[in-house]
């Protein structure tokens, strides 16, 4: 058992882990607090994500509909029938999962634009279902009262609490998520990403394969949405929209695809960077269109894998250098 | 009031909408069938149309034909600049990458012309009067058969444009053979900055017709933009006759569907179709030029 722990983390993970377990210790303002409850919900979101995106190579626009779907189960299970959160949260997460399959099975079929767009209506259909089923979700308004997410007795009731629950789902997710890529069906699915045709070919059944890692980053969706859920204490329509969706997507392309850290600091930094948009008042939005292109023009490959691809060309730039001034000497 | 009694009063709707719904898939279209881009501000395009034209109209006292003519001029000038700030840099990346540009440009036009413009629904007085003309007994507004013969004429020129003209072959050639396009003399970046600019244009004609019969407001581009989309692969990806014939049936079947279940449902009509049709027929009513191709 501590050999594999110690496999499974580095120095460096461990230091990480370090600052992340201290840094609301060591600055106790309630804003950043809440700021990293919100960035862990989107880390979650866009983990969950960037293995559809990343590692199986498939477009979704549709995702703040899981993530809608698992905050909404567990508002109408806790509010409506008593259930206790814990509880809820695993059925969030199990709806979203089971919803996921059922759409998956056809619309995985299609690739590229129109993926994007059979996702994207997919999350515009919730959306009108969420508000025109006003016995069920409270219509426009939403549903209020969510109690805190509690186990065993425990509430979560402040955002330091909230914060450590929801960055230690977010590693038990990670761990999850680092093991499945490591797996067989990892594996498939990266072959899958680079070519369908060649995956197929080798034996791989690509739908089944799509489906599978659609159905897993729903459940992580799910998940989300419930704790989302908990720390807001209500449900409402506009959080799961399409500028959601958008979201989660630019966290995965500006974390690097086919990376599982990087959505989670690419969360944290979009997070941080729409917290500063919004003392712009109405001059946010444009901004923040204007960044995205930017963004999508400047890093496409995500910031982190441009950094250490420059980085590296950089070094070995100069230790080229250092050989040519060599052979001229 | 049986539903059935409303039918010819929601047939005269769709069929505006309708209309509507075309030109924004003839939008697509062009951009589509020049660089093989989905242009997903297209929305936006008709959104600024009609609401340029009220601001020059209210706020410049400027006439009418006037407005309406200096606002197409503007909004193919925002056209083109998106073609060159945002998609020409992204021409060589894959499909995501573009397709999110475009989003983020659509968030940036319909929240900057809620900055410039005021975010209250506008609507433009009708081109020809109020007063409704009565043919077979149905009441139907003039501004109806404005968009009407708008579209039919736009059609008509978009067709020989790209189906009788050097400039629309040029077009088509540079998207299904760039390097051969290349090779005989065609630029392909030209071609994509000319497709911008007519869609931008057709865009814009949509938004000052649509805006006398609905309101138009800074972020109804969006949605109105998705549903041409879907009305384009309704009547068969890539074909103006096919983007004309889904924008029709689009707009008639979910202007219908309100007689039958609670109109609150209108908007997630469109969506249930594009599901459908993705899943039982991807190449649409007419079938489509591109749909056998593999990046499908």
């Amino acid at each position: 058992m501590v050999e594999r722990i110690r496999r499974e983390f580095r120095k460096r993970d461990l230091c990480y882990l370090g600052a992340l377990l201290l840094l609301p210790l060591i600055w106790p303002d309630p804003h950043l607090h809440h700021l990293l409850v919100l960035a862990g919900i989107y880390a979650i979101l866009a983990l969950g994500l960037s293995l559809f995106l990343g590692y199986a190579g498939q477009i979704s626009l549709g995702h703040a509909a899981f993530f809608g779907i698992g905050a909404y189960t567990t508002a109408i299970l806790t509010t409506r029938y008593s259930v206790p959160t814990f509880v809820a949260f695993w059925a969030s997460a199990a709806t979203a999962a089971v919803i996921a399959y059922l759409i998956g099975r056809p619309i995985l079929k299609l690739k590229g634009y129109f993926l994007a767009l059979a996702t994207l209506g997919f999350g515009e259909i919730f959306l009108v279902m969420v508000r025109e089923s006003r016995s069920l979700t409270g219509g426009v308004s939403g549903i209020f009262g969510i109690p805190w997410f509690s186990l065993a007795g425990f509430s979560f009731d402040t955002y330091l609490k909230q914060y450590y629950l929801i960055w230690g789902v977010l590693l038990g997710l990670l761990l999850f998520a680092k093991n499945l890529v490591r797996s067989k069906v990892g594996r498939a699915s990266l072959a899958v990403a680079t070519s369908e045709d060649a995956a197929s070919t080798v034996g791989i059944k690509v739908a089944q394969v799509k489906v599978g890692v659609f159905v897993v980053s729903a459940a992580f969706a799910g998940f989300a949405g419930s704790l989302f859920a908990c720390v807001m204490s209500t449900a409402s329509p506009e959080a799961f929209g399409l500028s959601l969706s958008i979201l989660i997507v630019m966290m995965v392309i500006v974390g690097g695809m086919g990376n599982l850290y990087g959505p989670i600091v690419a969360a944290i930094f979009l997070t941080w960077l729409l917290d500063i948009l919004g003392g712009y008042q109405e001059y946010s939005l444009p901004i923040y269109g204007v960044i995205l292109i930017l963004l999508l023009i400047f890093f496409p490959e995500g910031i982190g894998t441009r950094l250490g691809i420059r980085l590296m060309y950089l070094i070995s730039y100069r230790g080229r250098k250092k050989k040519r001034e060599e052979v001229q000497l | 009031m049986t539903p059935w009694s409303l039918i010819p009063h929601l047939l005269t709707s769709g069929i505006t909408i309708g209309a509507i719904y075309a030109l924004v898939a003839l939008g697509f279209v062009t951009i589509y069938r020049a660089s093989q881009i989905i242009n997903f501000a297209q929305g936006e395009f008709v959104m600024l149309g009609g609401i340029i034209t009220f601001f020059f109209l209210r706020g410049g006292g400027i006439p009418y034909p006037l407005a309406a003519l200096l606002a197409v001029i503007l909004v193919i000038i925002i056209g083109l600049l998106l073609q060159v700030l945002v998609v020409y840099p992204l021409r060589k990346a894959s499909v995501l990458i573009p397709l999110m540009a475009t989003l983020g440009a659509s968030i940036f036009l319909s929240n900057t012309s809620g900055l410039i413009f005021g975010t209250l629904p506008k609507v433009l007085p009708p081109f020809s009067g109020e007063r409704p003309l009565e043919i077979g007994g149905i009441p139907i507004a003039p501004q109806s058969l404005w968009v009407l013969g708008a579209t039919f004429l736009l059609l008509i020129t978009l067709y020989i444009l790209s189906h009788r003209m050097l400039l629309g072959k040029a077009m088509e050639a540079s998207s299904t053979d760039p390097l051969g396009a290349e090779l005989v003399g065609i630029s392909r970046n030209l071609m994509v900055l000319v497709a911008f600019g007519v869609s931008a244009g057709v865009g814009a004609l949509a938004g000052i017709f649509i805006t006398p019969i609905f309101y138009t407001s800074y972020n109804s581009g969006t949605l109105l933009g998705l549903k041409g989309f879907v009305a384009a692969v309704l009547g068969g990806w890539g074909k103006n006759g096919g983007a004309v014939l889904g924008g029709f049936t689009l707009g008639i079947v979910e202007s219908m569907s309100v007689a039958f279940i609670p109109s609150g449902y209108k908007d997630a009509v469109a969506f249930v179709i594009l599901l459908l049709i993705l899943y039982i027929r991807p190449k649409g009513i007419l079938g489509s030029p591109f749909i056998d191709s593999r990046r499908w």
